[in-house]
């Protein structure tokens, strides 16, 4: 469904991407792991067209998406929810929600989703009319994947939904993404919380300054490959 | 041979000087009248605009208040330069203290150009902490405090009143000199480790801080030198013009100057220069078609306003097409035989 | 004296300053830009009201919406024209070119119709007042009032109970997000442009109200009365636009009444020391609002 070939990206003279290759097939959910700074979020910001590379092409169900603005890729049915979620503060919760329906025509499929996401997350109904700033960050958090249901999307992409969150709202957030992949949502993962990750993904790439430094199933990509190592700078032995 | 040699990393300036000195030798063998004035304005143009690329070339942020800076060198510096009872003549209300005061022509400009440079300094330390958008509005905001005041300092400034009867000090050889002065020093600030700094600022501020540059100081050293030259363009100015109102300091000359640095080229010293040259050039051509016009009598209410839309106009196509002006980025440098290295250029960027 | 009349007045130019506000910061909002050809929006609104009661019998009201609508149609064709192409590049870019559209509208009105001041014939209820509580009351300073209510409403209307004026506030908090959930960025701008060309044009209405004619140059002051009053209000708030044309109105009434005579012809530089104060210590505005700006020292 989505395929970066070789995707170069830089930031005025700061390379960002050195090559990125990466497949995500209908219904899959894949992991993107690595350290901060790897290029895990420009990769996302590349395919959401928020980012341009330089070099290479990102190909979305066959036909190429390279160049495209945000707003066009969005209407393809590519939804990023960012690092820092990125809700609007000064809007209610009701009207972020109405905000990611904005792609939708349908008054009624926007009734339905908007039913969809009272049920995935209860929380959200009870806050309706208040301002998304004044959420807590766990609820944002909500707020914004919420969002980003609201358009069907046929791509979810999320950035580190984890981040900063308490653990009992960490086991909720991977709760919530097995539950949206066992639905078919097709999903693209950004975390850093390895273990979590690798439990309920299908494939995972890792990243490291802007390269695939490695790819795989989760569970050979658990036994095999020194994550530990990556992530903490030294050698460890591989897990058995 | 050695002496090509050791000018050779001198070359940009040397170049612009040239031009500068065989276009004034040409002016003078030609003997117009007309044409001298207008060269000689020009000069005093280049330096003004020379200073406002000091600053807005090396720190990236667009600066409203040069003109105004501009204004106090020039008020300044007449306070000075005109005799009292020249003085007293064209404002009777002019504060007893400031009548006596006498100097000749060359400190006067240079107290001008103190005076703008000191007012700079006070003001500007707490606004060079300000993101981008916030110190363009401030330096805005700038230029109408100045502008107010010169037109309601009546004791000072005459008001909105002319001052006239200043002498006319500013000859063409005199705003050649300055121009040339200014030439090296904008370039020398450029080369210099200052520029540079402010360069790698204006480029990543959070690169240029982790290695220890302190942007807020180099913004300011660089505010305050722009404002000292145009402090004593502004002088220049009056000299040349013996006549102005607080008019003269604000949103026109604003215009006309930002334009001539645009349409040459923000980020360069020859930028300025060429965008002078260019600009100058134009208008007259255009003041010539809208004279002509009104002579002709072709449209009854008058043909006015026909310069300054052009030059918006070419402005805007410039910043659509081209950003970075005529210039690029490059500095113009002195033709060189077949088979010299280039010296290397910068890539180009953004405005 | 602070009396009824005092009250009505400032009550009435603050109402002038909010709508003038408010059209300002519906651009700064969403694109961090100042447009500094607003205030010439005013103008051209001045000059279609100048040209319609001067060359055809049309009534006052149609006079008036027909200025409305060409401050519109001239903002929505700057922004396609001069500001849409150099969007992407840079802020400064954007800047300097909304003070070279500036430049090229004010001299456009010299060139096509004279630099001298035009008179606009203006209807009888401008120049007639009534009587309240004993004190007379120009109509003018009612409609004034009474014109920045209903706006208001219109405008919160807009802005909360349809999807495209969600879709403004939205890209006011985050524009990238906006367009990330498929909110198209012409649209949203244009939009915002658009309402600010309408809000000059009922400023003008009234600018025009009070002064009788026209000049090239009308554009200035009000541009530095927006300035102002969007600064103390805080750049990305709509409310704080009101309000902060409010506070600008009142603080510069009562300038003028306490300053004695040496001073208060420095009232405007006041007020923008004041704005370079409120810049450099409080640069969110006066009103609580959740922004915040960009420091790097």
């Amino acid at each position: 469904m989505l395929e970066l070939s070789d995707v170069q990206a830089r930031y005025g003279a700061i390379i960002a991407l050195r090559g990125v290759s990466i497949k995500v097939s209908q219904g899959e959910l894949v992991a993107l792991l690595g350290v901060n700074g790897a290029g895990k979020s420009t990769t996302l910001g590349c395919i959401a067209g928020v980012l341009r590379p330089w070099q290479g092409n990102i190909s979305f169900e066959g036909a190429s998406i390279l160049g495209k603005s945000p707003e066009q890729i969005a209407r393809l049915g590519i939804s990023l929810v960012p690092e820092g979620r990125d809700i609007f503060p000064s809007l209610t919760v009701e009207e972020n929600l109405r905000l990611g329906a904005f792609t939708q025509r349908e008054k009624s499929e926007y009734r339905r989703k908007l039913d969809e996401v009272y049920d995935l997350f209860p929380v959200l109904k009870e806050r309706l009319q208040q301002p998304g700033g004044t959420l807590s960050g766990g609820e944002q958090q909500q707020l914004a994947i919420a969002r980003a249901l609201m358009s069907s999307p046929r791509l979810l992409m999320l950035d580190e939904p984890s981040l900063g969150l308490a653990p009992a709202l960490v086991d909720q957030i991977f709760e919530l993404i097995a539950h949206l992949h066992k639905t078919g949502v097709t999903i693209l993962l950004v975390e850093q919380n390895v273990d979590r990750t690798l439990e309920i993904v299908d494939r995972a790439y890792l990243m490291n300054t802007g390269r695939i430094e490695s790819q795989g199933g989760a569970e050979q990509l658990r036994t095999h490959t020194d994550i530990e190592g990556i992530y903490m700078g030294v050698k460890t032995q591989p897990k058995k | 041979m050695k002496l090509a040699a050791r000018l050779k990393p001198l070359d940009t300036p040397l170049t612009l000087v040239a031009v500068v000195v065989v276009l004034a030798l040409l002016v003078q063998l030609m003997g117009i009248d007309l044409l001298t004035r207008i060269v000689t304005v020009m000069f005093v143009s280049i330096m003004l605009v020379l200073g406002l690329q000091l600053y807005m070339g090396n720190s990236g942020i667009l600066n409203f208040a040069h003109i105004g800076f501009m204004g106090i060198g020039a008020y300044t510096a007449v306070l000075f330069s005109m005799t009292p009872e020249a003085k007293v003549l064209t404002n009777s209300d002019l504060y007893p203290f400031l009548v006596p005061l006498h100097l000749p022509f060359v400190p006067s400009l240079l107290i001008g150009g103190l005076v703008a440079a000191l007012f700079a300094a006070l003001i500007s330390y707490p606004l060079m902490r300000l993101s981008d958008a916030a110190a363009v509005i401030t330096s805005f905001a700038l230029l109408v405090i100045i502008h107010v005041v010169l037109l309601h300092w009546d004791r000072v400034s005459n008001g909105p009143r002319t001052l006239f009867g200043v002498d006319n000090y500013t000859t063409l050889w005199v705003s050649v000199v300055f121009a040339v002065i200014t030439i090296f020093a904008v370039y020398f600030f450029k080369e210099s480790r200052i520029g540079l700094r402010l360069r790698a600022s204006r480029d990543d501020r959070y690169a240029a801080a982790s290695i220890g540059i302190n942007m807020v100081v180099m913004r300011w050293l660089a505010f305050v030198a722009s404002a000292f030259i145009a402090g004593v363009g502004g002088g220049l100015w009056a000299h040349f013009i013996t006549s102005f109102t607080p008019y003269s300091f604000y949103l026109n000359a604003t215009f006309v100057v930002l334009a001539m640095l645009v349409i040459g080229g923000p980020y360069s010293v020859s930028g300025a220069v060429v965008g002078t040259l260019v600009v100058t050039a134009a208008r007259e051509v255009l003041r010539g078609i809208e004279n002509q016009v009104n002579i002709m009598q072709i449209f009854p209410q008058g043909f006015f306003g026909f310069t300054e839309v052009v030059l918006s106009v070419v402005l805007i196509l410039i910043l659509v097409f081209r950003p970075t002006g005529i210039m690029g980025n490059r500095e113009l440098h002195w033709p060189r035989r077949r088979g010299e290295a280039k010296p290397a250029e910068p890539t180009e960027t953004e405005t | 004296m602070v009396n009824l009349e005092f009250i009505i007045n400032t009550l009435s130019l603050g109402s002038l300053y909010a709508m003038l506000a408010l059209g300002l910061v519906i651009v700064y909002g969403i694109l961090k830009l100042v447009n500094f050809a607003y205030g010439e929006l005013i103008m051209v609104g001045g000059y279609t009201m100048y040209l319609l009661t001067f060359y055809t019998p049309l009534p006052w009201l149609t006079v008036v919406i027909l200025a409305v609508v060409a401050a519109m149609l001239t903002s929505l064709f700057t922004e396609l024209v001069a500001f849409r192409p150099v969007r992407e590049k840079s802020l400064t870019a954007m800047l300097i070119t909304s003070f070279a559209v500036s430049t090229l509208l004010q001299n456009g009105a010299l060139l096509i119709i004279s630099p001298r001041a035009r008179a606009v014939t203006l209807p009888q209820i401008f120049q007639t007042s009534v009587m309240i509580a004993g004190t007379s009351v120009p109509w003018r300073n009612i409609l004034t009032i009474l014109t920045c209510i209903l706006t208001l409403i219109l405008l919160t209307l807009l802005l909360r109970r349809t999807v495209l004026g969600i879709a403004l506030r939205a890209a006011a908090d985050n524009f990238t997000m906006t367009r990330m959930l498929g909110v198209p960025a012409n649209t949203v701008i244009s939009t915002a442009f658009a309402i600010s060309g309408i809000m000059a044009g009922i400023v003008s209405i009234f600018w025009i109200g009070r002064s009788g004619s026209v000049t090239p140059t009308l554009g200035a002051p009000p541009l530095l009365v927006a300035f102002v009053a969007t600064v103390i209000g805080g750049m990305n708030s709509l409310t704080g636009a009101v309000v902060g044309g409010f506070v600008y109105a009142i603080i510069i009434s009562l300038l003028g009444v306490i300053l004695p005579p040496g001073l208060v012809e420095f009232r405007e530089a006041f007020m923008f020391a004041f704005v370079i104060l409120i810049l450099v210590f409080r640069p969110e505005g006066l009103i609580r609002s959740k922004t915040s700006v960009e420091r790097i020292g």
